[in-house]
């Protein structure tokens, strides 16, 4: 595994490298092939990433009497905001946001938190077993979750869990755990072993060192990972269906539930619910994102 | 179509669509249990022995627009007259049956339970339904209803809606394509579709279900073509009928007379586009056809008829729909069982319920109110749909939705290409076979 | 698996020729290393391992999600299994697997490189790209069965348009176009978080690497290949790796979009488990596809984790 002992101030592990990169790419000697095929490919990748979410709110714009016309019109002729005035209306959507929002951020929370124990333990101690563990931790994301339901259910309900946060959390987070681990480790690895020596002869205590010492300078691993946790807990839709009951149901059931019934798919008002619950979320992110990249790039992503 | 049926009319094909369903082979049509608590007339209060108890009501209908303020308001209203509450529990209807089945057996849940009548079989052999036969009398339930919601000789469930899954026309394109006599035969069926497909190539002519998940709409087909699916517990999928039925539904299919990638929501989609002329679909499916039309006239060219035949002079097929509501032990299932039947047998509340939805009641006192006798819609769907209904053999078994996309998966198999009728009929028997 | 070839990530990059210190480090007791992992390991038995033995036992009993009660059948459900389309169902698994590891992984690298160029608005195009990755999952496979919809779907709608297609294709229901367009969406949902992963590890490629390669007269597809490729091992195994495990169990996207079908050709395990036991509620045959599924796995993870050591070893 890792064994490269860092010997670079611990300063710098948390600097992001990014801005040198890019000041140094905006030289005068940028040259001009690679910027024009980097526009073609964004561009391209581009349409393929937008077009989607452009149909997406094409379709919550449409009157429900032209939205199965054929050919559709690419430019909605008629547009209707009235299936976002009709969300008004349905107070559950507004306690679904608030579950999946929990549900999502205590998972992150959690995630991290046991994934820096686990992966501070992989990377700063020897001890035999250790790489066999660390493949568990990874493998237990191959199996076939499908199958872990009907056991889980009976799990969770001998310790009155269901209907609770707590089921939705505690299995998100396990599911989250390896990719958190790993990245994690990959961040406190490039954390100089000298730093931790010193602050023992201090008199620090070794939990004492983990929380003030490894985790404020991991804080934007910290973030990065955390991030995919919330993503993670955000995105189920099975175990969030299985699970949570009714009360507290996430978003992904809770539209499935809302919008597509017996006799049909209420297609613009689940696109306009879609649009209008993900955006609190899309806008955290594009706020939080330059944690996520910046993160990774100081360590995380040496997986 | 706005022929007006005499009430009595009516009533004597809701009774031909009970011998129907005992012959379609669901349960040896037991007598229910003696009713020894139970209140006959009508009221909207607990009745029985004993002090009114908290229950679970599960629901799938209780997340959908329109009938999610209709049965929210029946809840409270029974909430308050009993005293009780209710505590409602809803999954999209696609995993309903999955999710109520872990609730129950993992004794998380106790109360009353919306049910499509194909699951009982599934539900019941959880063992841990109540017989409801003793509610079930002298409430004026019609002989059919009450039979679809009876799983094995004993009455699981209380009828809430009863009908049939059948053709629906629109009748605007049926007379631009010149057809002026609803087609009685396969022969005059498949002549309907060539003209209809010659109004464009934007028609569908019949969007009939060819996704996985509603290929089981098949299955009336193969009945119309002779094959009795089960006979003595032996599967006879694999006969020349159900090969010539899904050689004939490969043939439209061929022939563009029914579109790929159509399941039941499709149809509804084109079929209110006015993109296609005839589709499969119970009563329910009505107020969503008409809703996503364009046209605000739809209404008024819809028309049921009734599904050919091989002979002109044979009973036309349709497949029993409904929905049932059981109770499961527990909690408060006594209650539970009283809700049930306020819900499915009170006269005012029934017949409320078919004003708001346009679901077809269940006892006989709010089939004759005017409400119902005086929708021209539901008349000439129970006279040419329902009251030939039958059950599918297969809800008889706990596994039948297993056999259903065993058989759906074969058919599929065929429609793209990859099997032929004969050899794809032979696996899908076997399969099926293999499950009894 | 990884540590190997990361290792040389950025401490190396500081000092390339720095010998790695393999002296094992302790920093404190083996006791207190392994109560750190104890509550993520609690976790993984209870939410994973304890359901899961207890899944897999059902493999060898006749057991029904609504029958009560079970029997002991053997190695019958598994007998059943492999006779059954298992072999169909497990090409499939690896098609869609491999395709939506790679593909998603070309689309995010592409976006990667191309956003690491200093392109003008890097930071609102690295934002707007998230935004797939961010709609809730089932969403993006009802927007996408929406948009594949052969008979008002805007795919065939815009194609048509074009004139690149003459008719309307049915994309989910034909056998031909079915897999490939799952893919696509799956695509759609999961390039997002490998271009941010990948660009973060471009960011830590130093400048001076590509001004010497350049100077060495290397060129643009040349410094690729012999730096970034080289600087960006550990991410992209990682990358891909993690990417083919979730793909290998991934099932709300296929689920949705085609069920399976049409006649079974986008089944892979994961839809294929949950039929069996959700829908024909017989556990025992889950069990026993769920087990030859992990043997399967274990089996690639023995081969993986021996390439991976020879790797090291070198």
């Amino acid at each position: 595994m890792s064994t490269v002992t860092s010997t670079r101030p611990a300063d710098s592990v948390t600097t992001d490298p990014a801005p040198a990169n890019r000041r140094r790419r905006r030289s005068p000697r940028a040259r001009r092939g690679p910027r024009v095929s980097a526009w073609v490919a964004v561009v391209v990748f581009g349409a393929f990433a937008l077009l989607p979410v452009y149909w997406l709110l094409a379709t919550s714009l449409s009157p429900q009497d032209q939205v199965f016309s054929y050919p559709p019109s690419i430019f909605p002729s008629d547009i209707t905001f009235e299936h976002y005035a009709d969300l008004a209306d349905n107070p559950d959507l507004f306690r679904y946001l608030v579950n999946s929002v929990v549900v999502s951020v205590v998972t992150a929370v959690l995630s991290v938190l046991v994934s820096a124990y686990m992966g501070y333990s992989f990377s700063k101690f020897r001890y035999r077993g250790r790489r066999s563990l660390m493949y568990l931790v990874l493998s237990s994301q191959m199996f076939p979750q499908a199958l872990l339901l009907v056991t889980l259910y009976a799990v969770f309900s001998a310790y009155g869990l269901l209907n609770s946060y707590a089921a939705l959390i505690l299995s998100f987070t396990t599911f989250t755990l390896p990719l958190c681990v790993w990245m994690l480790k990959g961040f406190f690895d490039t954390i100089p072993d000298e730093l931790i020596e010193s602050a023992r002869v201090d008199g620090a205590s070794r939990l004492r060192i983990i929380h003030s010492i490894v985790m404020p300078l991991s804080a934007p691993g910290l973030v990065a990972a955390g991030l995919f946790a919330f993503v993670r807990g955000w995105n189920d839709f099975i175990f969030a269906l299985t699970l949570a009951g009714p009360d507290k149901q996430t978003l992904p059931p809770g539209l499935v539930n809302t919008y597509v019934g017996e006799a049909q798919t209420a297609w613009p008002q689940l696109m306009a619910a879609s649009l209008v619950v993900s955006l609190p979320v899309v806008i955290g992110f594009i706020v939080l994102q330059r944690y996520l990249v910046g993160g990774l790039t100081a360590g995380a992503v040496k997986g | 179509m706005s022929t007006t049926y005499s009430r009595r009319r009516l009533l004597q094909l809701m009774g031909l669509g009970a011998g129907a369903v005992g012959f379609g082979g669901l349960a040896a049509c037991a007598p229910s249990a003696d009713g020894n608590d139970t209140s006959g007339g009508s009221s909207s209060t607990p009745t029985s022995g004993g002090a009114a108890q908290d229950f679970g009501f599960a629901s799938w209908s209780l997340s959908e627009e329109a009938p999610k303020p209709v049965i929210e308001g029946l809840i409270s209203s029974f909430e308050g007259d009993a005293g009780i509450s209710i505590s409602p529990v809803t999954y999209p209807y696609n995993e309903y049956l999955n999710q109520l089945t872990l609730q129950v057996r993992g004794g998380q849940f106790s109360g009353a339970a919306q049910v499509d009548v194909a699951w009982l079989g599934a539900l019941a052999a959880l063992g841990k339904l109540t017989d409801l036969g003793s509610f079930a009398d002298g409430r004026g339930y019609t002989d059919a209803a009450l039979q679809a919601g009876q799983y094995d000789g004993t009455q699981f469930g209380l009828p809430w809606t009863i009908g049939a899954i059948g053709l629906v026309t629109n009748t605007e394109l049926m007379q631009q394509a010149g057809i002026t006599a609803a087609p009685t035969t396969i022969e005059d069926f498949e002549a309907t579709l060539r003209a209809l497909k010659g109004l464009g190539d934007n028609i569908i002519p019949y969007a009939a279900s060819t996704k996985v998940a509603q290929l089981k709409d098949i299955l009336i087909w193969m009945q119309t073509f002779g094959s009795p699916l089960v006979e003595d517990g032996t599967v006879t999928i694999g006969d020349e009928a159900s090969i010539e039925a899904v050689a004939w539904y490969k043939k439209l299919y061929d022939e563009g007379l029914i579109a790929p990638d159509v399941d039941r929501f499709d149809a509804r989609a084109l079929f209110s586009q006015g993109r296609a002329a005839i589709y499969d679909d119970a009563i329910v499916g009505k107020s969503a056809v008409v809703g996503e039309s364009p046209d605000p006239d739809f209404a008024s060219k819809l028309d049921p008829i009734s599904r050919p035949v091989v002979q002109s002079g044979d009973d036309p097929r349709a497949l029993f729909w409904g929905h049932a509501i059981v109770v499961v032990d527990g909690d408060g299932s006594g209650t539970a069982a009283e809700f049930a039947q306020w819900l499915t047998s009170d006269e005012a509340t029934t017949v409320g319920f078919f004003e708001d939805l346009g679901l077809p009641p269940t006892t006989q006192a709010a089939l004759d109110s005017g409400a119902v006798t005086g929708d021209a819609f539901t008349a000439a769907f129970s006279e040419r749909v329902t009251a030939t209904a039958t059950v599918n053999p297969f809800w008889q078994y706990p596994q039948y939705a297993q056999m259903e996309s065993a058989v759906a998966e074969q058919v599929q198999a065929v429609l793209v290409g990859s099997s032929s009728p004969a050899d794809a009929m032979a696996a899908a028997g076997e399969a099926v076979q293999a499950l009894i | 698996m990884h540590g190997g070839t990361v290792a040389q990530g950025r401490a190396g990059v500081a000092n390339v020729d720095a010998p790695s210190t393999t002296a094992p480090r302790r920093i404190g007791d083996g006791a207190f290393a392994v109560v750190l992992t104890l509550p993520g390991f609690a976790l993984l038995i209870a939410v994973v391992l304890y359901p899961l033995v207890s899944a897999l036992v059902t493999a060898f009993f006749e057991q029904s999600l609504v029958v009560p009660g079970r029997e002991f059948v053997g190695l019958e459900n598994l007998r059943a299994v492999l006779e059954d389309d298992f072999w169909q169902i497990f090409r499939q698994t690896f098609v869609f697997t491999l395709g939506s590891t790679l593909i998603p992984f070309v689309v995010g690298f592409g976006l990667a490189l191309a956003l690491n160029t200093g392109l003008r608005g890097q930071r609102f195009f690295r934002g707007i790209f998230l935004v797939p990755w961010l709609v809730p999952g089932v969403v993006v496979s009802f927007l996408w069965m929406w948009i594949f919809n052969a008979n008002y779907g805007v795919a065939n709608g815009l194609l048509e348009g074009l004139g690149i297609i003459d008719e309307p294709h049915a994309w989910l229901a034909e056998p031909g176009t079915a897999m490939a367009a799952v893919i696509i969406a799956k695509t759609w949902a999961s390039f997002p978080w490998m271009m941010v992963m990948l660009l973060a590890g471009l960011q830590t490629v130093p400048p001076e690497l590509h001004e010497a390669a350049e100077m060495d007269g290397a060129g643009t597809i040349r410094r690729f290949f012999s730096v970034t490729l080289p600087h960006l091992k550990g991410i992209v195994g990682l990358v891909l790796l993690l990417e083919f495990i979730w793909n290998f169990q991934h099932f709300d996207i296929i689920y949705v979009l085609t069920g399976g079908g049409p006649a079974g050709t986008t089944q892979t395990f994961a839809t294929s488990v949950y039929e069996t036991a959700f829908r024909g509620f017989d556990l025992g045959r889950a069990g026993a596809l769920g087990l030859l599924w992990m043997v399967i796995l274990l089996l690639l993870v023995v081969v993986y984790v021996r390439f991976s050591e020879r790797g090291e070893e070198r």
